[in-house]
């Protein structure tokens, strides 16, 4: 062990094992499917109130659950600091592209990169969908977003070919997630059973 | 025999931190060296050593001044957080500095 110290490996165990416990992906799987629930029935107000409290349900959940039984430790911010001004400058790159798409649409006829977006709605919300997974993935170290993002572009992308309503899809993916999330939620406690008092 | 030689037959090879060296310690001194602060539950979790024995190495590094013990509350509960010292993080930085130079002297 002496002879070869990889703290690459190290701190990957430290990343995965703080975030194996499913939290995380139960709550993605709400997030995915309360907008299936938007799309359905209007359940907006929903969808609104659990994205305010999300960070807080997190928190809260990981005090309640992750960190009676492995612990606490805090990471270095730095990587979460950059992850943060990135998915920023993202959201205004966004709102800005929005923005640039209505007014052009609102002038005339839509641009072309606009019906380009509308006509292939399905690749572009797959590709979206899937960047944020690899996002969340390489800011957690949890290598399964990057499943999850492989599941999502191929579901929306086999979703291209068929004529089902989108929410049909979402609800596919978020349910997945669920089952994965509880599974791991539930091995975990399992593994790491509460310590004795000390 | 190699055993046998003493200190000047091998002179390339380095100080090596003989508190840092003990496999049990080089193991807590990893895991805090990448992490910025964890209680003694996660370091046991993750080295798999018993609260004995974890207690007794993070008192010898404490000792030597190389980890930092600091007693604070993680919401209503009191919670003691571990945290390598500037020394112990140069300490570590240096034992593998030295351990690296040692082992590509090697023939």
């Amino acid at each position: 062990m002496n002879e070869k110290i990889n703290l690459k490996d190290i701190e990957r165990k430290a990343y995965t094992s703080y975030h194996q416990d499913g939290i995380l992906d139960i709550l993605i799987a709400i997030f995915i499917l309360s907008i299936a629930g938007w799309i359905i029935v209007d359940m907006a107000w929903f969808g609104w109130i659990f994205y305010l409290i999300a960070a807080s349900i997190y928190a809260g959940a990981k005090r309640a659950v992750t960190v009676p039984r492995i612990g606490f430790v805090k990471f270095p911010q730095q990587r979460y600091k950059k992850m943060v001004w990135v998915a920023v400058s993202l959201g205004v790159l966004l709102n800005i592209l929005g923005l640039v798409a209505f007014m052009q649409t609102a002038g005339g006829s839509p641009p072309v990169w606009v019906l380009f977006a509308f006509e292939n709605y399905m690749i572009v919300i797959g590709l979206f969908v899937a960047s944020l997974f690899c996002f969340v993935g390489y800011t957690f170290r949890a290598r399964r977003m990057y499943a999850y993002a492989l599941l999502t572009f191929v579901t929306f992308g086999i979703g291209y070919f068929l004529s089902y309503p989108l929410y049909y899809y979402i609800i596919l993916i978020g349910t997945l997630i669920l089952l994965t999330g509880l599974t791991m939620l539930i091995s975990f406690i399992r593994k790491y059973p509460l310590p004795a008092a000390s | 025999m190699k055993n046998n030689k003493s200190k000047d037959e091998l002179p390339y090879i380095p100080e090596i931190d003989k508190i840092i060296h003990e496999p049990a310690r080089l193991t807590i001194m990893s895991y805090l060296y990448v992490v910025d602060s964890a209680d003694a539950l996660f370091l046991q979790r993750q080295t798999g050593l018993t609260w004995g024995n974890l207690s007794s190495h993070i008192s010898k590094l404490e000792d030597k001044g190389y980890i930092k013990v600091t007693k604070e509350f993680l919401g209503k509960k009191p919670h003691t957080a571990l945290q390598l010292t500037d020394e112990g993080r140069d300490a570590f930085f240096q034992y593998r500095q030295n351990l690296k130079q040692m082992l590509e002297s090697l023939p």
